[in-house]
Parts: structure tokens; C-alpha cells; sequence
């Protein structure tokens, strides 16, 4: 890593290096309260990748930047921001424009999402000769699963997954796929065209085809605490090593359900972090899961020895495994974190302190842009979400706007890689590109075949019920943005048979920066559960432009303050 | 469930507060709503009193319509804070002024026949320079040249307005069906029969008077009844930014382009306008267009530049009713016990005295305004 510079946050100064996000070079330095909120309370970064929008700060003058997305600068001044916001800074103001006048760019192929799906996707089409224009909204693109650390950096690959997402990023750009890094896609206009954002202009991207390949987000398990300063997300944590070498401090707990929490909890350890528990809520070593363990290692042997490594691993770094257990709350206390394990169902447990608790529950599909664009989806009650309905070559039921790996059902990464290179080289059949001799799709298939079995062999072994809003007690916040706690949130879903649109605009619940991401499919699922409405497109909020966040002088191309 | 005193068709304001003063004076109330726009309780919270430019632009035949309907405008608004006071909750209703904006002298000439001509017909209207301007509202732009500033314009919380009306309905007994259509209206005996869906299943009920409070959808329920009122759906779109310390006091349009932006209590600047949405789907759900979302907050950080550091976080699609920039109201021709209570331009803020007037029509009474020119029978 290359040398230090140094912020000032609330007048203290902090050493960073180049290439980390402000969040982590905060975390770094045991500042994890970054914002405080219209409620009185601080909040920290969570998601870690631009979703929760928890991290705000203030830069330079200029309010609501994510910490968690924003590259630190020698001499950046950062001070934690109010509520409900700093006033914006003077600026000049700039003509008005309409939309005719946004800059229009073209491809053959557009792909949003630059992660294993899309960088594959874009890979095959481009072998065939396509023109591919390729966004990302990270820096670096890579994805979550990769999570590639920015150059600036210049951090060694960790391990293979780190050095095989690097290989594929230079295989696109060497094959001369147009990758633009910093590209926030907020709207899409029909199956072939979006608008986006990029270095505060925004343009028209339109194309031939368009692969949806926006991954998804961690999902929401409200406990109590779960909005301190200092509890994550499990891929925020691991963001945090992998992309950024910072770790949030030294004793760390993590939490939930699935199979990352004990990967990551590797990973931290191996960065010299004290992972004093791993509580996973599955009870992985039930004699009814031994099937699932049996066909996981038929399907990959080599994955499955490697969860079995992990587990060993993380046991000699003195983590001392639960399973059957999750975190039923967590409390600020003196020196830390205090949280207390217990059974699901109820229970008290052990107690631990630390610095940052990390809670992983799976996943959430990013299907916004399809769903705006009327993608069918059906709701899939094995991995609770929606499934995006796909052809065999990864169409959705919208002509020409192809989606593969997360976005359209958590399937994993290796599953992404080989949907994205079906989805490519449909797509140059479809436009008529010639693929190159001895390609086809019939290996790709072959693959997919074998990662979904191995998958649902996973999930099966991973069983456990989701905990929704049973850990929440009456005072949790459910919706972290507008601060509706559990109880105003029941109170309103049991008065009448409320939609999910009345029951924001009674709380407020889902009004807020991260628009509904995490509060959202808790209330569908309770709505559904209340009431028997049915878990459809329609049961959660309506998936609007922009589907992030975006900056109004950014938005309108204007100029800098 | 059968025979009410009155059925209420539609649960947006004006409906709500119709039943509000029905049941007060003892009736048996029942609301039906359609909810399929989810729009009719989509409301923005402007209280608008002076005339909004772009009806004067996009339907100049109606500007002797608007001008005759101009004292209704402060009634409303005083309707408003009457009603807040009644209901025993803060609504976040602010009197803090309007200003409609110009970028030139010929737009601020046009402004100042409009204030000329508002202030003989009673408005409290003044016109603002630069320099004054920029006193009382630091935050506008360099390109704004001058103002209209209607001092009894202002705005409040159309979520805790709604939310504030509905408990106490509840409270009151009044009866509401949710996502519930009206596929017949028919008289029967000495009332109206309603025959009703609601997801799939049929039913009917009888009242003994009908108030038609369904915005657009109330020229298919008069059609029921073979009369025509030709209301039209207009899906508008709706920005709303991210909150920030307070900075836009006043409600803000602009003399030429179509915008109207405020900022409500929790901090959020909700920017709209006239924008054009559109409906999607074999349910004509109501979406946003993303072209309407670059021009109108174009517009809005020319107007105020320190908006383009914020962030826009929702967008959404309210559904305006358009006749001929009148109010529709008073009794059914030929029908003596079925209402029509549409809002002229700006329904929100006529919500509740329309609300107001169309339960004064149905317990016989004096609706406190002449409401003659609103007829329904004016279709013909």
C-alpha cells in the first residue's frame, strides 16, 4: 500500500491511505458514528456499498455524501452531519434544460452492473464483435463479490477470488469492452436505454440489448441496536478488508445466517482481527440436513471442502461457533458493543463485548430497473424475494433486456459468470454476431446446471426461518431512514387491510434516503402474512426513477459549485 | 351491511371531509374507494390562492372561470386552518406566502397586470424588485428578476393531514371500503342502490343520498346515472429531495414554466408542478416519466441553484381532475339525492371547503357560498 495522507474529521486528524473510502479510513481510526439523525441517535456506515445511505457526512462544505462511497483526499475536511441535513451550500445556478438536451451515447450492448454477471455478459457479447458499454457505479467495478480495491491503493490481490475478479475486469478491457466506473444508473427508459449519471454529467445510454446485472443487497433483520454505530452488514465488514484494508476495530461478532458470516469471519481473522463468536441460525450438524451436505459435495466438492476449511479455520482463531443461535440485541455500552446471543425462538445466551458486530441474513435481489421497465417477476418463497421470469437464454418477459446472477435470484456468483456468458452470446445471435469458432453456450449451461443444484443443496443446509420482525422489540426502529419503530409500523398495518402504499404514507416508513430498500420487503411479507395479499411486482414499493439517490446538479448536468 | 344515510364515492379530502361534517351532525357515513391510483390521498400540500400561471397559459379560454372562482381560494385555505384547529393535531399548515417568480421584465409585466387585476378582486398581493425580493427570500437565484408574493399562500402535511382526517372518521363510525369499486349506481325507492367489487367479490349497498367526491373518476359514476360531467385524468409527476435545514419558506412557482416547489417539516423540498406522468398497464397505474423529473428540477435549481446539492430520493405520479377550471358541485340533474363535489383547479386546497359545502347540500343547507356556476346541470 502506498503512502499516508491525512483528513480532519470533527478537527481530529486521521491518517489514510490513498484509494480508501473516507468510511473506511474513519472505521480505521475507531470513528464509526458518522451522522446524527432527526431522532436524536448517531448513526454508522451499514450496507458499505451505497444502499443504507447511513454514512452521511459532510465534505468539504457539501452535505450527504456517503462515506462508504466516497475516495479520500489529502487535506478533506469532514465533520459529522446534522439533522435533518446541512443547508446546501451557494452555487450558481444553470440554465434549465429538458431532456432533449441530455448527451445520448450508444452501444450495441448496454450492461448495468459491473460484477461477475455483467463483466461475463459483457465479455461474450464483446467476442462476438459487439460494441459493449459496460456501467458500474463503484470506482472500481468487480461487484460484491469480487470487490476489487480501487488501483490507487495498490493492494495485492488476497486470495483467488480477489485475482480471478481482477482477470476478468482486464480481459473485458483488453477485448474492448467500454467500462465506465462511477456510473450511478437511475433510471431506465425502455428495454434498451437508461439514464445515468457519470462525473456529474448525466447522459442517455441507449443500445440494440440490455443486460441487468445490478446484484443485490444485504437483507434486513431489525434487532435491537441494530442502528448503532459499529453494527454492520457482513458484506460491509468484509468491503471493508477486501476492498479498503481497514477493519471497524479489533473484537468483532458476527451474525445470521449463511454461509459468508463464517467466510468473512476468515478473512477478518487472517487481517488480525479477534472474531470472538460466529452465531449462524441454521443448525448446520441437524441429521435432517445431512441429504443437503451429501448432494452439495457431489455437485462441488471442492466448494464444499472449502466451507468445511472455513469452519476449521475459524474455530483455531479462537471463534467460538453457534449454531442454532442468532443475536437477539445489542446494546451500547462502556468500551463497546454489548451482544447477546440466544435461540430464535427465544432465550437469553452468552453476552460478548466488542468493537463491531457484523449481521449477515442473505441476500435482496437489486431488480428495480427491471421491475420499472415491467419485467415479470413471481415471487419465490425458497429464497423469499421475487425471481425475475427468464427464457433459458436469460431474457425477461420484456423483448431485447436480458438479467442474470443476483439481481434476478440469487444464485451466487459462479452462476452469475455463466448466466452472463448465455445472456451475451444469445445477445449476438439475436443482433447477428458471429461468435467465435468453437464458442457456444451449450458449457455455460452445463456449469449453470451444476451451480444451481449445488445452490439449492446450499440453501437446504442453510434452512432456517427468517426471523422478520421477531427479534424487533416494540422500540426498534423498522424503517432506519424515517425512524418508524416496530410498533407505530403494526399499529398501522392492523388498522384496515392497508396496501403497502398506504401504510408509508400513514408512518413515512420507506420515504427515506435508502427508499424503502430494507424496511419494504419486511412490510410486504407482513401484509402478505396479515392479510393475504398477494407477494407480487405490486406488494412492494413502486419501483420509480430515480431508483438511487441522485444530485440534482448531477441530474440536470450542471456545473460545480 | 345495507342502508346508509349517505355513501360517500371516493376517500381523498374532499370525500373525507364531506363525511366529516355528515357524521358530526349524526348521519350514517360510508366511504367507497377506488384506491386503484393510489392517488387519491397522493396529495403534494400546496395551498394555492393566487392564479397559477400555467392554467392561465394552457387554458386561456378559462380565465374568466378562474377569476370568478378566485375568493373561493382563501376561504379554503382558512377552511384549512379551521379544520386543524377542530381536529386537534398539528398538520404543519403555514401561511408563509407565496411567491410565483420572473426571469425577465416582460415576465414580471405579466405578473403585475395578474396582481393588478387579483387585488380588485380581494387578494392580498404585492409585487416584489430584486432587492426586496432577495431580502425576504435569500435563497432564490440570481436569474430570478422580481415576484408576485401572495401572502396567504402557504402549504402543509398532506400525510398528516390524511392521516389526522382518517382516525378521526374512524372514530366518528364512519364507515370506509378500501380498493373498492362502484360498477353500478342506480336509484332505488327513495335512495340509490350501489352495486360494489372489491378483489373479485360482489356486494351492493343502499343509501339514502350519494356525494360523487371521486376526482377524475366522477364522470364515470355520474354516467351511471346518465349524467355528464366531463372530468378528465391528469397524471402529474412529483419530485421529493432528500431533507436538509430549512431553506425554502415560502411556497415557490414561477410565471412562465410549470413548477411549484416547498419545503415541509421534516425537511424534504417537494418539487412539482404540472410536469406530464402517464398511466402504464391494463390498471392505468400512474408512473413517472424520467424526462419530466429532468425538466422540472432543471427548472427548480435555476430558480433556487443551492438545490443542485441536493438529492432527489422519490418521485411520483398524484392524479389531477380537470373539468373546465370550475368546481363541479351541487345536485345531479334530475337526481335530488345524488351530489357532485369535484374541486376546481387546485383541489387540495378547495378540498375541505368543497368537502364543506357538498355535506351543506346534502342536509339541505345554505353551502355559505354561491355555488350556482358550478352546477353539474352547466354539461348539459
Amino acid at each position: 500500500m502506498s503512502g499516508r495522507l491525512t483528513i480532519t474529521f470533527e478537527d481530529r486528524t486521521i491518517g489514510a491511505f490513498p484509494g480508501q473510502s473516507l468510511g473506511a479510513a474513519l472505521a480505521a481510526s475507531g470513528e464509526l458514528a458518522l451522522r446524527h439523525t432527526a431522532g436524536g441517535d448517531c448513526r454508522g456506515m451499514f450496507c458499505g456499498m451505497g444502499v443504507c445511505q447511513d454514512c452521511l457526512v459532510t465534505v468539504d462544505g457539501a452535505p450527504n455524501q456517503r462515506a462508504c462511497m466516497v475516495k479520500v483526499a489529502d487535506g478533506m475536511v469532514v465533520r459529522r452531519q446534522a439533522a435533518p441535513g446541512e443547508t446546501p451550500p451557494a452555487r450558481v445556478g444553470a440554465a434549465p434544460i429538458l431532456f432533449e438536451n441530455l448527451q445520448t451515447v450508444t452501444a450495441d450492448v448496454l450492461v448495468i452492473g459491473g460484477g461477475a454477471g455483467g463483466l461475463s455478459a459483457a465479455l461474450a457479447a464483446r467476442s462476438c464483435g459487439l460494441d459493449v458499454l459496460l456501467l458500474d457505479e463503484r470506482q472500481t467495478a468487480g461487484g460484491q463479490y469480487y470487490k476489487q480495491p480501487s488501483a490507487a491503493l495498490k493492494a495485492e490481490p488476497l486470495d483467488r477470488q480477489q485475482r480471478d475478479g481482477a482477470a476478468l475486469r482486464q480481459r473485458c478491457e483488453g477485448a474492448g469492452v467500454r467500462i465506465i466506473d462511477g456510473a450511478e444508473t437511475f433510471a431506465a427508459l425502455d428495454a434498451g436505454s437508461v439514464m445515468a449519471t457519470h462525473a456529474g454529467r448525466t447522459a442517455v445510454y441507449r443500445a440494440r440489448a440490455m443486460v441487468i446485472a445490478t446484484g443485490a443487497y444485504e437483507r434486513a433483520v431489525p434487532i435491537p441496536g441494530w442502528t448503532l454505530p459499529g453494527v454492520m452488514t457482513t458484506g460491509a465488514l468484509q468491503t471493508l478488508w477486501r476492498s479498503h484494508r481497514a477493519l471497524p476495530g479489533r473484537r468483532i461478532l458476527i451474525a445470521g445466517n449463511g454461509p459468508l458470516n463464517l467466510q468473512v469471519a476468515c478473512e477478518v481473522m487472517a487481517a488480525g482481527a479477534d472474531v470472538v463468536a460466529v452465531a449462524e441460525a441454521a443448525a448446520l450438524f441437524a441429521p435432517a440436513r445431512a441429504g443437503a451436505a451429501l448432494r452439495m459435495v457431489l455437485h462441488d466438492p471442492a466448494l464444499t471442502a472449502t466451507g468445511l476449511a472455513l469452519m476449521a479455520r475459524a474455530r483455531l482463531g479462537g471463534a467460538t461457533l453457534h449454531f442454532g443461535a442468532v443475536a437477539r440485541g445489542i446494546s451500547a455500552v462502556e468500551g463497546g458493543l454489548e451482544v447477546e446471543l440466544g435461540s430464535a425462538t427465544g432465550g437469553h445466551g452468552e453476552r460478548f463485548v466488542v468493537d463491531a458486530v457484523a449481521l449477515g441474513y442473505g441476500f435482496q435481489p437489486s431488480n428495480e430497473l427491471l421491475r420499472a421497465l415491467g419485467a415479470r417477476h413471481d415471487y419465490d418463497p425458497g429464497i423469499r424475494a421475487l425471481r425475475t421470469v427468464r427464457t433459458r437464454e436469460c431474457e425477461t418477459t420484456v423483448p431485447n433486456l436480458f438479467a442474470v446472477g443476483d439481481a434476478c435470484g440469487l444464485g451466487g456468483a459462479p452462476a452469475a459468470l455463466a448466466e452472463g456468458e448465455i445472456a451475451g452470446l444469445a445477445i449476438a445471435e439475436r443482433l447477428g454476431a458471429r461468435s467465435p469458432a468453437g464458442v457456444s453456450a451449450d458449457a455455460a449451461h452445463r456449469r449453470l446446471e451444476g451451480h444451481r443444484r449445488f445452490q439449492a443443496a446450499l440453501w437446504r443446509l442453510y434452512d432456517a426461518p427468517s426471523p422478520r420482525l421477531s427479534l424487533a422489540d416494540d422500540a426498534t426502529l423498522i424503517c432506519r431512514c424515517e425512524e418508524v419503530s416496530k410498533a407505530a409500523l403494526l399499529a398501522a398495518m392492523a388498522d384496515g387491510e392497508p396496501s403497502i402504499g398506504a401504510v408509508k404514507r400513514r408512518t413515512r416508513a420507506g420515504m427515506g434516503r435508502c427508499q424503502g430498500r430494507y424496511c419494504g420487503p419486511l412490510i410486504a411479507a407482513h401484509l402478505a402474512e396479515e392479510t393475504g395479499r398477494p407477494l407480487d411486482e405490486r406488494a412492494l414499493f413502486a419501483p420509480r426513477a430515480p431508483v438511487k439517490p441522485v444530485t440534482i446538479s448531477d441530474l440536470v448536468g450542471g456545473s460545480a459549485p | 351491511m345495507s342502508g346508509f344515510d349517505v355513501l360517500v364515492a371516493g376517500g381523498g379530502i374532499v370525500g373525507m371531509t364531506a363525511a366529516l361534517d355528515l357524521a358530526r351532525e349524526g348521519r350514517s357515513v360510508i366511504i367507497v374507494d377506488e384506491g386503484r391510483h393510489s392517488g387519491t390521498t397522493a396529495n403534494a400540500g400546496s395551498l394555492h390562492i393566487q392564479m397559477q400561471s400555467r392554467f392561465i397559459r394552457m387554458y386561456p379560454e378559462q380565465v374568466a372561470d378562474l377569476e370568478r372562482s378566485l375568493p373561493l381560494y382563501p376561504a379554503g385555505a382558512a377552511r384549512w386552518r379551521e379544520l386543524e384547529a377542530e381536529l386537534g393535531a398539528d398538520l404543519e399548515i403555514k401561511s408563509s406566502g407565496g411567491l410565483m417568480v420572473a426571469d425577465d421584465a416582460g415576465q414580471f409585466a405579466f405578473l403585475a397586470d395578474k396582481c393588478a387585476r387579483e387585488r380588485r378582486l380581494g387578494l392580498d398581493v404585492h409585487m416584489l424588485e430584486r432587492a426586496e425580493l432577495a431580502r425576504i427570500a435569500p435563497y432564490l437565484g440570481e436569474a430570478v428578476h422580481g415576484a408576485e408574493l401572495c401572502v396567504e399562500e402557504g402549504k402543509l402535511n398532506p400525510l398528516k393531514a390524511n392521516e389526522a382526517i382518517r382516525t378521526t372518521l374512524q372514530a366518528l363510525g364512519v364507515q370506509r371500503l378500501d380498493e373498492t369499486v362502484i360498477t353500478a349506481l342506480s336509484p332505488a325507492g327513495h335512495g340509490i342502490e350501489a352495486r360494489l367489487s372489491h378483489r373479485g367479490g360482489q356486494r351492493s349497498l343502499s343509501a339514502g343520498q350519494v356525494i360523487l367526491a371521486a376526482g377524475s373518476g366522477t364522470g364515470q359514476l355520474a354516467a351511471m346515472l346518465g349524467v355528464t360531467i366531463p372530468t378528465v385524468a391528469e397524471p402529474l409527476h412529483v419530485n421529493v429531495t432528500e431533507a436538509t435545514a430549512p431553506l425554502i419558506g415560502h411556497l415557490v412557482q414561477h410565471a412562465e414554466r410549470m413548477i411549484t416547489m416547498k419545503q415541509l417539516g421534516a425537511g424534504q423540498v417537494v418539487i412539482g408542478g404540472g410536469w406530464p406522468a402517464r398511466f402504464t398497464g391494463p390498471e392505468e397505474f400512474p408512473t413517472v416519466d424520467p424526462a419530466s423529473m429532468i425538466g422540472n428540477l432543471s427548472l427548480a435549481q435555476h430558480i433556487v441553484p443551492r438545490l443542485g446539492s441536493l438529492r432527489v430520493i422519490r418521485t411520483w405520479a398524484g392524479v389531477n381532475t380537470t373539468t373546465d377550471g370550475q368546481c363541479v358541485l351541487g345536485k345531479l340533474p334530475g337526481h335530488d339525492n345524488v351530489f357532485s363535489a369535484v374541486p376546481g383547479d387546485a383541489g387540495y386546497t378547495l378540498g375541505p371547503l368543497v368537502g364543506r359545502m357538498a355535506a351543506a347540500l346534502a342536509m339541505g343547507r345554505d353551502p355559505g357560498h354561491d355555488i350556482a356556476r358550478f352546477t353539474p346541470a352547466r354539461f348539459g
